[in-house]
């Protein structure tokens, strides 16, 4: 009963909030008479989302599964990075540059690229949504590993741990809660990326995902099906980060007791 | 002193009637549904030629590109005119955007696959085993798809450019006949062009459009503009040297060679049978009626939610001859 009751306080505040924005949006559609075309109304919106509700799962499915991918990849590669960096200052010298590098590249110029050297296929999807997600896990983790207690260290290097103890036991563990705050950035990264990468690959005939969604109902001047098609893609933005973080709240409370 | 004032006076006459003439000129913009190109010379060459200067009517022309959503622009009356095609205008009724066609300067859609003529492929049937590069947001690519088997067809979304048409033998692309084969011969492929006006699916192609409002409020303006851009397109296709040189200064990626070949092959497209026989730009009930049913046919258009006698007017034009 406990439970309900919080779960009812934490989800009463939003739920109202959108149903506030619903019934403005709706009311303002009508009457001003505003066209499908600019702004469809809300009513349309789930009526489309209805009607078209087998396309826009089957997409939703494909691009999740695209987004997931990316970010299980940067996941691992960012924290692996990251012991890197942590090990060696001359290496992180060497390769920080390359991690900011990763952040500043206009990933919509470079998708259609990635598509021609992968091919369009779901593997090019994974690899612009990996590289956009990898550099909030490389910067974070290695935040991490890096501000441990020197005492700490001291501690460790007393009771003559090794290198390899140390980076385990102790700076590990120490970042656990950096890493999750930046898989949490990632994870909504993830999605921009598959959705961005599915606007230059496509994924051929009869599957595709929300971005070739998005790009077609937006050619197409369908914006009830461009609306229904945005608002499944923050659901599964929704979804990832939701996921990400019980997840991370979990491996926290493992890694380090309570915080 | 006195004689000097006057004749200063009289000097300024004519400036002074420029000026009011100026001012008389309704300013108009139009913008196109792509970068400039061959098939938007009739516009250019009223521009260039000074015909909507004569017609009383200050233009400017708005080159399009990726996503510039014409046909919003012109509903919302953020532009007075629009240039695009029959089937995006139908798209954008169904959406409840008041726009209406009121010229049409290509009879025949330039739209066309291109194939490599090694790939033996002569045919829409026989596409197949094969990667195709055509746009996820285009309404011909949803009735080749849903009419033509297209058998282990990958279907990937069209780059832009024929890049990749040049690499691999395996693939074919969409373009417009005026252009994309042109390069491609140009840089030593063999290109087989597959019409898809030859398939049926047949729509009016840079259109002259405006909103039912304007239509309705100052029919003069809309008249004069319709008459002043006909005359530009007869122009173009006799004589387009002027403005595809203006074009080319527009848009440099369009070399001189795509803009004059492509200026030749649109003379029958232009001037078809109808076109001779009803007039330069003319529409007829019946074409949109086919094209209404067609985009019916392959789901882009709810049944009767646009009638295609709302979707045109042909009170503007000139009367047939």
């Amino acid at each position: 009963m406990d439970a309900i009751g919080r779960a009812f306080r934490a989800l009463f505040p939003p739920l109202l909030l959108f149903a506030a924005v619903v019934a403005v949006w709706h009311i303002e559609v009508q009457r001003r008479g505003i066209g499908a075309f600019l702004v469809p109304g809300p009513l349309l919106v789930a009526e489309t989302l209805w009607e078209k509700r087998e396309a826009l799962l089957k997409a939703t499915a494909l691009t999740g599964a695209a987004a997931l991918a990316g970010f299980a990849a940067s996941l691992v590669t960012g924290v692996l990075v990251a012991l890197l960096f942590s090990q060696s200052r001359a290496v992180r010298r060497a390769g920080y540059p390359y991690a900011i590098f990763l952040q500043t590249v206009p990933i919509v110029a470079v998708a259609p690229l990635i598509v021609l050297w992968f091919g369009a296929e779901f593997q090019s999807v994974v690899i612009i949504s990996f590289i956009i997600s990898l550099f909030p896990i490389v910067t974070n983790a290695t935040e991490g590993l890096m501000n441990v207690d020197e005492s700490l260290v001291e501690l460790f290097e007393l009771h003559s741990a090794t290198r390899a103890q140390v980076l385990l036991r102790l700076r590990l563990p120490h970042a656990v809660p950096d890493i999750v705050t930046g898989a949490r950035v990632s994870s909504g990264l993830s999605v921009i990326g598959a959705i961005v990468g599915e606007f230059s690959a496509g994924y051929g005939n009869q599957n595709f995902g929300l971005g070739y969604l998005i790009v077609q109902t937006s050619g197409l001047l369908q914006t009830p099906y461009l609306f229904a098609a945005v608002f499944m893609s923050t659901l599964l933005g929704l979804t990832i980060f939701g996921i990400v973080g019980s997840a991370g709240d979990w491996s926290t409370r493992r890694w380090r007791g309570t915080r | 002193m006195r004689r000097i004032v006057a004749t200063l006076l009289l000097a300024l006459l004519p400036l002074l009637a420029a000026a009011q003439e100026g001012a008389a000129k309704d300013r108009v913009s139009i913008v196109l549904n792509w970068f400039p190109e061959a098939e938007h010379g009739g516009y250019y060459a009223a521009l260039v030629h000074g015909y909507y200067a004569e017609a009383g009517l200050d233009v400017e022309i708005l080159p399009g590109g990726v996503d510039v959503p014409v046909l919003p622009m012109v509903a919302t009356g953020r532009v007075q005119f629009g240039v695009d095609n029959a089937d995006q205008l139908l798209l954008a009724r169904t959406q409840q955007a008041p726009v209406v066609a009121v010229m049409a300067p290509m009879q025949v859609s330039p739209r066309c696959i291109l194939v490599h003529e090694s790939s033996g492929i002569q045919s829409f049937e026989q596409l197949e085993n094969m990667t195709l590069g055509m746009s996820a947001k285009a309404a011909f690519s949803e009735w080749l798809l849903k009419r033509y088997p297209l058998a282990k067809v990958k279907i990937v979304p069209y780059p832009g450019n024929v890049s990749q048409f040049l690499v691999d033998k395996n693939y074919g692309c969409q373009g417009y006949n005026i252009s994309e084969p042109i390069v491609a011969r140009r840089q030593g492929a063999t290109p087989r062009v597959l019409m898809v006006s030859d398939t049926g699916y047949n729509p009016y192609t840079s259109l002259l459009i405006t909103s039912e409002k304007l239509a309705a409020e100052k029919p003069d303006v809309v008249r004069r503009m319709t008459e002043a851009s006909i005359k530009g397109w007869r122009k173009y296709i006799e004589d387009p040297a002027r403005t595809n040189a203006f074009i080319n200064k527009l848009n440099p990626q369009m070399e001189m060679y795509i803009l004059d070949e492509g200026a030749k092959l649109l003379v029958d497209m232009v001037l078809d049978e109808a076109a001779k026989r009803d007039g330069l730009g003319s529409m007829t009930a019946e074409r949109w009626s086919t094209l209404v049913s067609q985009l019916e046919e392959i789901g882009l258009l709810k049944p009767g939610s646009v009638p295609a006698e709302s979707a045109y007017t042909t009170e503007f034009l000139p009367a047939a001859k």
